[in-house]
């Protein structure tokens, strides 16, 4: 695999879970909105937004890694 | 004997959501970036045998479908590949445009004669 290729193959990872992240968010809220909210349009929206700010997340920490840094506490005894 | 029911028909919804959540989770549609993407190619890879099952069930009579190879369909190497051929098109474009301006005015010439 061509190094070259890896940000190509990021933004693939990256689309595909956008797509995958922004369906079950969608699915979901369709679930909740039938089952609590009474058909209302909100929690549908609420669903998609959480699903598309997951895929957000996820693909800023594919992007960033391994350069990403992870703060750890040392107990200095 | 109405909160019962109340409670009981809560139970239930709150049981369906519960397993709409589990499985969501279960098939990793909300873990991270390399699962999704996983998840995705699973669903392309079932979506054929699906259909093909949904129409017969149905009755409908559909052609074999054109087998969608979208199964290795990269949008980075699509958007790259469109890239250079906007790029090669806007290079040869000032030579072209010379050609077919000496081309229109030799055909205007010849009109004129």
């Amino acid at each position: 695999m061509a190094s070259e290729g890896e940000l190509g193959r990021k933004w693939d990872r990256c689309l595909a879970d956008s797509a995958v992240k922004l369906g079950a968010g969608l699915g979901l809220g369709i679930v909740f909105s039938v089952i609590f909210f009474k058909r209302k349009t909100w929690p549908i929206t609420f669903g998609s937004g959480m699903g598309l700010g997951m895929a957000y997340s996820n693909c800023q920490h594919d992007f960033q890694s391994p350069y990403l840094l992870h703060g750890k506490y040392v107990k200095v005894s | 004997t109405v909160g019962a029911f109340d409670s009981f028909r809560f139970v239930i919804k709150g049981s369906l959501a519960g397993a709409a959540v589990y499985v969501a989770y279960d098939q990793g549609l909300l873990g991270s970036g390399t699962q999704g993407a996983e998840a995705l190619k699973k669903a392309q890879a079932a979506l054929p045998p699906a259909i093909q099952e949904w129409t017969s069930y149905v009755g409908w009579q559909v052609r074999t479908l054109p087998a969608t190879p979208k199964f290795d369909f990269s949008p980075s190497d699509s958007w790259n590949k469109g890239v250079l051929t906007v790029m090669s098109a806007l290079s040869v474009a000032p030579t072209r445009a010379c050609e077919y301006t000496v081309e229109g005015w030799k055909y205007v010439k010849d009109l004129v004669k």
